[in-house]
């Protein structure tokens, strides 16, 4: 009778056991995939906020004095001049992005690519963004309407930056885990925002 | 109960407190994103602060003057940094020099989110051979230090939060 007892409980303890190392490796590998997203994500966008940060500040490097630095400044687009090589012939950079359509074989519905242009040349993706978004701000912090005017280019003081990446891959959620509004995946995302990058080139 | 069943529940106990070592685990890999995450918008915050103050001038003397100062004597005097009431200095937006952060702590929130970040700074002047140390004399040299914490929400129970501490150097410069 004692060893019957001991083989039900070994086989409760057992079953009991097994569950639960099967609900820890299911818990383990979603958890890792989440946070490998979330990882991920956040190194594209440091990286990319670094690449943009870092050419942003040398807007103007270069260019005579009167000639203007911002040739065009839009909501997701900006051009300016400066001397990448140190040649003495200031060269045009572009940074604008794509659309969603560019990036249609992502299961994220809304990211789009960050291209970079250097004289009007083939375009370089740098980076995969969500939210890509430029403020204009005067000397006196008025927040210039956009796209600037080509009469008011010149009065750019500093310029904000507002970033989201999101991974491209989704973690899934069930259909009970979704709130009406809601998208039907969910994406690790990060945000750089408000980085007021006033060049001190571009403040002549 | 015979010995048997006794080995089985010890070994139940056993790979319990393994699983709970490994759910403590997953769970401070989940904050350690949390608060990389924190460390950016600070970055951020840290960045822009440091943009902005790079752009004003040296001193409230410069700001006022266009003449080349080769005595750093006539700067402000090293115990009296900070914003000049009586230039109106009662807000980043009106600041005219890079000592007016001085003793400045701004709470600002993030967008798109709740958090909040306080930033407390602190400026001095500094040996120009060696910037770590503080000078109690005036020098064409300051140092901003500035410290970055999310104040709000506060911390959960198996959260840290980390500061973030920045410097950054601003030497007098002037063009004929």
């Amino acid at each position: 009778m004692q060893y019957i007892l001991d083989y039900i409980g070994a086989a409760i303890l057992g079953s009991a056991l097994l569950l639960i190392i099967l609900s820890a490796t299911d818990t383990a590998a979603e958890s890792q995939s989440v946070y490998n997203g979330d990882a991920l994500v956040q190194e594209i966008l440091v990286q990319t906020a670094f690449l943009l940060e870092g050419e942003l500040r040398n807007m103007g490097v270069g260019v005579p004095e009167g000639q203007p630095t911002i040739l065009w400044a839009d909501t997701s687009t900006i051009r300016f001049l400066y001397d990448i090589n140190r040649d003495a012939v200031p060269d045009t950079v572009e940074y604008y992005t794509g659309t969603i359509g560019d990036f249609a074989s992502t299961q994220n519905d809304l990211d789009r690519p960050l291209f970079r242009s250097v004289n009007n040349g083939a375009p370089l993706t740098v980076g995969s963004v969500t939210v890509f978004r430029f403020r204009y701000i005067t000397q006196l912090g008025e927040n210039l309407a956009t796209p600037v005017s080509s009469t008011r280019l010149s009065e750019i003081h500093s310029v904000e930056i507002t970033m989201e990446v999101q991974n491209p891959y989704a973690v899934n959620r069930s259909a009970e885990q979704i709130a009406a509004g809601e998208r039907t995946a969910l994406y690790s995302s990060s945000l750089w925002q408000q980085t007021r990058l006033a060049s001190q080139n571009n403040r002549r | 109960m015979s010995n048997h069943t006794l080995l089985t529940m010890g070994a139940f106990i056993l790979l319990t407190s393994i699983l709970l070592g490994f759910y403590n685990l997953l769970g401070s890999t989940g904050t350690d994103i949390t608060e990389a995450q924190d460390l950016i918008l600070a970055t951020t915050m840290a960045t822009s602060y440091i943009e902005l103050a790079q752009g004003l001038s040296f001193d409230s003397v410069t700001d006022t003057s266009s003449l080349a100062i080769g005595n750093p004597s006539i700067l402000t005097r090293a115990h009296k940094l900070g914003p000049e009431p009586s230039e109106g200095d009662d807000s980043i937006a009106v600041f005219n020099d890079f000592d007016d952060f001085d003793g400045l702590t701004v709470t600002r929130q993030a967008t798109g989110g709740n958090k909040r970040f306080t930033t407390n700074f602190a400026v001095y002047y500094v040996n120009p051979d060696d910037v770590d140390s503080v000078s109690t004399s005036e020098t064409f040299v300051k140092r901003m230090d500035l410290k970055i914490w999310r104040s709000f929400p506060s911390p959960s129970m198996d959260e840290s939060i980390d500061t973030l501490r920045v410097s950054f150097i601003l030497g007098y410069f002037h063009f004929d």
